[in-house]
C-alpha cells in the first residue's frame, strides 16, 4: 500500500511517499500565500492509495481531494519512532509551534505541551529576531557561534524582543552576543516545555529549527544531556502521515 | 439513584449508534433568541414590581435578592466587540470578562446593566476589585468584601457579617425589611431549583449524552430569574423531552466520540469558541465544571437552622472559586463530576489574566492525570476569534490521546 503523507507547516510545506513501511519519495517547497495551489502541485504525478495531511493547513486538501487528517502531535510522535525506535521525548520547534511529545514504552503518546498559541520562541521569532540585526537567517546563526558571551534577551514576544534588540544595538552590545542571547532564550522556552512533559531519553529534535547547529548546542547545554537530530529533521510529520497512509 | 445508574448502564448497551435529536429541547417564543429569553424574563418580573439587581457571580447570595422582590441581573461580559471600548480606560494584559463587562458599561450596551437600579459586586479578583471603583460612581454599586480562606477559623464570621451587610444595603436602597422567614423560605426555593437542575444534569451523564452544552446553557441562564415553582413548570416539560430522547438513544455523540469534561474560568458568549471546537473535532461535551456550568448546583443550604442569612453565608462560601486558598472543594467536586460525567479527558479554559485558575490549572493538571488517568489540557484563552486554529491544533492532539 502507497500513502503519501503531507505536512502543511507555516512556513514550509513537506511530502513524504511511503511504501509498506519504506521512504519512495519526499519533496519541501517553501509555503506561500496559497498554500492550496502549492500543495497541488506538489501532489502531481504522485499515485497513492491514501492522503493524510497534518500541520496548520491539514484541512486544507479536505475539499478538493480525499484526504484524512491527524495532528501535528501524532503525526510527529510516529514519525519519530519510526526514525528513531528508542526515542522517548520528541522536541519539534517548527516555523510557529513548539511541541514537546512524552512517548511511553510502546511509542504511545504519554503527555505533550505546545509553546503559548502566539509564535513566541519558534522559528518566525528567530527570522524576526534576524532581520532586526540585519543579518540573514545563516549569518544569524553563525554571528551566534561565534560569540564569546551572551547578552541576555528576556522578552519571548517577537514584537517586544525587538524593541529589547534595538536598545542592546543602541547601547553597542555586539551582534553576534545578541544574536547568542537570542538562542539562548528560546532553547530555555523549549527545555522549560521538555521539563513539562518530563525529559526521557533518547530525545529526537525535530522541526526546521533542529537546522540549526547552535540551537542545538543551547539545548543540549540547557538540558544537560544530548539529542539526536535526524537527517532531515524537517520532514519528520510528513514521515509519520505517510507511514499511517501506507498502513492499511 | 441505584436505579437510575441501571438504566444508564442498559441504555449504553443499547444504543451505542446515538441518533441526533432533531427537536429543541426548549420550545418556546424565544427558541432561536435565548437571549431574548432572559431580557424577556427580566422585563416582564420588572414590570410585575420586581427591582432589577445587576451581579457579577454566585458569591452575591440570591436568597437575599429574591427576598426584596429582587430579580437577579448577571451583567454581560463575554463579548469582545466591547473590549476596545474597555481598553481606553483599562490595561489590554487584563481579563476579557472584567474588560467585556466594563466596556458594556462604557459603552451602555447591556441591557441588563441599563435595567439595573443596584449593581453588587464580589471581590473575586484585584481586576474586577479595582473596576468596580471605576462604574460605583454611575450607580448604586454595593461591593462584598470576600475573604478567601473558606477553612480558616473566623473566615465564616467574617463572610457571615459581610451578607449582613449587603443586606442592609438592600433594606436601605429599597426601603423594606427582609425578614428571616422570607429567607428561609428563598433558601427552600433555591434546593428545590437545584434539585431539579441536578434532574437535568443525569441526561448530560448519559451515554449518549441526551443533553446538548447550550442547552445545559441556556437552563442555567433561565434558572436565576425564576422561584421554584415556576422553574418546576419551565423544566418538567424539558425534563420529559430528555427522557423520550433518553428512552430512544438520541443523543449528541457518534460512536467511539471522546467525552469531554470542560472546566475552569466562566465560559459564555465568544468563549464558547472552545466548547464548538471540541464537538468540531469530534468530542463531546458532558459536563461544564465552571460557575457558568455545573459546580454552584452541588451545593445545597441548611434548611431549618434558625439563622437562614447565616445559612445563606456558609453555602455561598462553599463555591469553590480559584479565589480561594487551599481551594481543596473544588478538587472535590472534580471528583465528583469525573465519577459521574464519565469523561475521557479534561479541558481547563483558562481567561488571559486570570492569575488565580491559571495558576490552580497546576495542581488541576496532576490531580486529573495521577488521580483519574485522564488525558488533560489548559487552554488560555480570550474572547478573539484569532486563536481558533491554534486551540484546534491542541484540542485534536487531546481528543486523539483519548
Amino acid at each position: 500500500m502507497k500513502g503519501i503523507g503531507l505536512d502543511i507547516g507555516s512556513r514550509t510545506v513537506k511530502l513524504v511517499v511511503c511504501e509498506n513501511g519504506v521512504i519512495k519519495m519526499t519533496r519541501k517547497e517553501a509555503n506561500t500565500h496559497d498554500p492550496l495551489s502549492l500543495c497541488r502541485d506538489m501532489l502531481c504525478g504522485i499515485e497513492a492509495d491514501r492522503i493524510i495531511a497534518t500541520g496548520y493547513g491539514r484541512h486544507l486538501l479536505g475539499g478538493y481531494l480525499p484526504c484524512e487528517t491527524v495532528s501535528e502531535i501524532k503525526a510527529f510522535a510516529r514519525g519519530s519512532q519510526a526514525i528513531h525506535k528508542p526515542c522517548s521525548t520528541v522536541l519539534d520547534i517548527g516555523g510557529q509551534d513548539t511541541k514537546a511529545i512524552s512517548l511511553d514504552d510502546k511509542g504511545k503518546i504519554a503527555r505533550f505541551q505546545m509553546n503559548d498559541k502566539c509564535a513566541a520562541g519558534t522559528g518566525r521569532f528567530l527570522e524576526v529576531m534576524a532581520t532586526a540585526l540585519g543579518l540573514s537567517l545563516e549569518d544569524f546563526i553563525e554571528a551566534a557561534a561565534s560569540a564569546e558571551t551572551a547578552e541576555p534577551v528576556n522578552s519571548m514576544c517577537a514584537v517586544f524582543a525587538e524593541s529589547e534588540v534595538i536598545s542592546m544595538i543602541a547601547r553597542g552590545s555586539s551582534r553576534a552576543g545578541i544574536a547568542l542571547g537570542i538562542h539562548q532564550a528560546v532553547a530555555r522556552r523549549a527545555v522549560s516545555l521538555l521539563e513539562k512533559v518530563s525529559v526521557r531519553e533518547d530525545i529526537l529534535f525535530a522541526g526546521g529549527v533542529a537546522l540549526n547547529p547552535c540551537m542545538r548546542t543551547q539545548i543540549e547545554e540547557q538540558l544537560g544531556r544530548l539529542v539526536i537530530v535526524p537527517q532531515d529533521p524537517q520532514i519528520v510529520g510528513a514521515l509519520g502521515c505517510a507511514l499511517m497512509a501506507s498502513e492499511e | 439513584m441505584a436505579p437510575r445508574q441501571k438504566t444508564n448502564e442498559a441504555r449504553r448497551i443499547l444504543h451505542s449508534t446515538a441518533i441526533a435529536p432533531t427537536e429543541p429541547l426548549i420550545l418556546d417564543a424565544f427558541t432561536s433568541d435565548p437571549a431574548g429569553r432572559i431580557l424577556h424574563l427580566v422585563l416582564s418580573k420588572r414590570e410585575q414590581g420586581a427591582h432589577v439587581i445587576g451581579l457579577y457571580c454566585g458569591y452575591a447570595p440570591l436568597e437575599l435578592i429574591r427576598a426584596i422582590k429582587g430579580i437577579p441581573a448577571f451583567l454581560c461580559a463575554s463579548s469582545g466587540k466591547t473590549i476596545a471600548a474597555a481598553e481606553a480606560v483599562l490595561p489590554a494584559n487584563l481579563c476579557p470578562l472584567i474588560k467585556s463587562s466594563f466596556g458594556y458599561i462604557r459603552t451602555k450596551s447591556c441591557p441588563f446593566y441599563e435595567l439595573s437600579e443596584v449593581v453588587i459586586g464580589e471581590t473575586t479578583c484585584d481586576g474586577k476589585k479595582k473596576m468596580f471603583e471605576l462604574i460605583a460612581p454611575l450607580k448604586p454599586t454595593h461591593v462584598m468584601d470576600l475573604p478567601y480562606q473558606p477553612v480558616e477559623e473566623g473566615t465564616l464570621a467574617r463572610w457571615t457579617d459581610r451578607v449582613r451587610r449587603l443586606k442592609a444595603f438592600l433594606e436601605e436602597t429599597f426601603a423594606a425589611e427582609i425578614a428571616a422567614e422570607r429567607i428561609e423560605a428563598e433558601i427552600r426555593e433555591t434546593n428545590l431549583k437545584c434539585r431539579l437542575m441536578d434532574r437535568v444534569f443525569d441526561y448530560a451523564a448519559l451515554d449518549p449524552s441526551a443533553l446538548h452544552w447550550s442547552e445545559l446553557l441556556d437552563i442555567i441562564a433561565v434558572e436565576p430569574l425564576m422561584g421554584g415553582e415556576e422553574f418546576h413548570r419551565f423544566v418538567s416539560p424539558l425534563l420529559q423531552r430528555l427522557e423520550t430522547r433518553a428512552a430512544g438513544g438520541i443523543g449528541f455523540a457518534r460512536p467511539g466520540s471522546p467525552r469531554v469534561l470542560v472546566s475552569g474560568c466562566p465560559i459564555g458568549g465568544e468563549a464558547k469558541k472552545v466548547l464548538r471546537i471540541v464537538e468540531e473535532a469530534g468530542g463531546v461535551v458532558v459536563a461544564l465544571e465552571g460557575c457558568s456550568g455545573m459546580k454552584g448546583y452541588s451545593i445545597r443550604i441548611d434548611e431549618g437552622t434558625g439563622d437562614p442569612l447565616a445559612a445563606v453565608a456558609a453555602a455561598t462560601l462553599k463555591i469553590p472559586c480559584a479565589c480561594m486558598t487551599p481551594n481543596r472543594r473544588r478538587f472535590d467536586a472534580l471528583d465528583e463530576m469525573i465519577r459521574r460525567f464519565r469523561p475521557h479527558a479534561v479541558i481547563d479554559v483558562i481567561l488571559q489574566a486570570c492569575h488565580t485558575y491559571n495558576i490552580e490549572s497546576w495542581q488541576i493538571e496532576r490531580h486529573v492525570q495521577e488521580r483519574h488517568g485522564l488525558p488533560f489540557l489548559k487552554i488560555e484563552t480570550d474572547y478573539s476569534q484569532s486563536d481558533v486554529e491554534p486551540l484546534r491544533t491542541r484540542i485534536e492532539a487531546l481528543l486523539e490521546s483519548c
